[in-house]
């Protein structure tokens, strides 16, 4: 072992050995740096596991989704419109939707209701146990886990709910999807366009919007183009504009975000602020041993530089090791109250948080390198001036 | 007897936190289910599913790319946007 590092380690031993003789400020040290790590880590593994997955899943969103604005909110959108669009060359189909929101008076749940005019045989795959409803059978559905707890079925297969008239549908659940994809559908009660259109009085001239499926993905902004210059008053939603929403909507830029980073940010220059202030006398004393036995000023740096890495390493791995627990095994327990706010049907996440290396430096750089400044600054600054005087 | 010195019981701290850690992602890594991403895949493509199904609380955070914008008095010339969960997304763009 070369001498130099020999003396390094033994400067190490020094520090650590002189952390451990104040053992209680710097273990309630480390606790707080900790969980103000915890928070930053939680919230960048929770944002970058739900972008991951946005990612994903969304890569088959519709190609093309038409919506008819009517002052500036979606309206229902004539079936007439399907016509227009099926002189546009590139397009594989169209197909009108009818989708919306049941807002369970009881429970105070809003549950969305879609119905389709055909169900992909692929689907029986994503069915816990059961068939897809049948179009000759009237009320046939497939309801979402979240639904199900909420109305809390059991063994019951029949329900009733209110249509905007008050008057009372009954629906049969001849499937639920299956608990592993709570993600997408755990709201979702699935049904024909018959059954949709009978329970929220819908026009038969009307969808709620149309899903155009385009025959080459690489056409999607162009026949997007030519579809807003043909339907004027429509909103045309493609594909990578859902990509892009999800890829920016989670992140610092939000409301809690911020506040998660502010707070951080808070709490490290108060640490900062507090280091930086001034060394006790005590430790002032025992630089002025240190030089006075012959120790450089570099070396008392050193010393002073391994005790904040030793502190902040330790916090930040601490942190880290909390906040990915947090958020794959207690699916981030802390946030749910705001991330699902006062929503009644809310999905179990069951999230596989990625560790990115910019995470993981993200974090590093609001933690680890401000206090490193801030133990080494004060310590230099004692270190500088002569023995005595610094023993007085 | 022998006496580990201060900078090999860090060491050895560390290192036990980190093995920790590895085996939290590799658990996590053995639970990702291939089948059940194939089905994701498969319900966003048959349903037409454009938003995660998170925040259900009002229809701009249940559907945050087919709904309207998130704006103050969106909904009513004096109603402030005041569910909670509006503050966990960013703007939409």
């Amino acid at each position: 072992m070369s001498l130099g590092f020999q003396k390094q380690l033994n400067i190490l031993d020094y520090g650590l050995a002189s952390l451990w003789r104040r053992k209680t400020k710097n273990i309630c040290v480390i606790i707080v740096f900790s969980l103000v790590i915890f928070l930053l880590s939680s919230f960048q593994f929770l944002t970058g596991a739900l972008t991951s997955v946005a990612e994903k899943t969304l890569r088959f969103a519709p190609e093309i989704t038409v919506q008819r604005m009517v002052a500036g909110r979606q309206e229902q959108i004539p079936l007439a419109y399907v016509a227009k669009l099926q002189n546009i060359f590139g397009i594989r189909g169209v197909e009108p939707r009818i989708w919306g929101y049941h807002f369970s008076t009881v429970t105070g749940a809003n549950i969305t209701v879609l119905g389709l005019t055909s169900f992909d045989k692929r689907l029986e795959k994503s069915l816990l146990v059961g068939r897809l409803p049948r179009f000759g059978q009237a009320g046939e559905v497939v309801l979402g886990q979240g639904v199900v707890r909420d109305l809390n079925l059991q063994n019951r297969r029949k329900f009733a709910l209110f249509r905007p008239d008050l008057s009372q549908k009954t629906f049969t659940v001849v499937a639920e999807f299956k608990p592993e994809s709570e993600l997408l559908t755990a709201d979702i009660m699935l049904m024909s366009m018959a059954d949709g259109r009978d329970f929220f009085n819908m026009s038969s001239d009307f969808a709620t919007d149309l899903v155009v499926q385009v025959a080459n993905p690489a056409e999607i902004e162009n026949i997007a183009r030519k579809i807003g210059q043909i339907l004027a008053d429509t909103r045309v939603v493609t594909r990578p504009q859902i990509q892009k929403t999800y890829s920016l909507v989670f992140g610092w830029r939000s409301g809690f975000g911020s506040v998660c980073l502010l707070t951080s940010l808070a709490a490290f220059i108060i640490l900062a602020w507090d280091k930086a202030s001034g060394m006790t006398p005590e430790e002032k004393r025992e630089i002025g041993i240190l030089k006075l036995l012959g120790w450089q000023t570099s070396d008392v740096l050193a010393v002073r530089f391994y005790e904040g890495f030793a502190v902040s390493v330790l916090a930040l791995v601490l942190g880290c090791t909390l906040g990915y627990v947090h958020i794959a095994f207690f699916e981030g327990v802390l946030f749910r109250p705001l991330m699902f706010g006062w929503s009644v049907l809310t999905p179990n996440l069951q999230l596989s948080p990625e560790i990115h290396l910019t995470d993981v430096l993200l974090v590093t750089c609001f933690s680890v390198l401000p206090y490193l400044v801030a133990t080494v600054i004060p310590a230099w600054r004692a270190a500088s001036v002569p023995p005595d005087s610094a023993m007085r | 007897m022998f006496a580990l010195r201060p900078a090999s019981v860090f060491a050895l701290v560390l290192f036990g936190l980190l093995l920790l850690d590895m085996s939290l992602v590799g658990h996590t890594l053995l639970q990702r289910n291939s089948q059940r991403e194939q089905e994701m895949y498969i319900l966003t493509e048959t349903l037409g599913i454009s938003d995660l199904c998170l925040a259900t609380e009002a229809r701009y955070t249940r559907h945050l790319t087919l709904s309207d914008g998130i704006a103050p008095f969106m909904d009513h010339p004096v109603a402030l946007e005041h569910f909670p969960s509006g503050s966990f997304y960013g703007r939409v763009e």
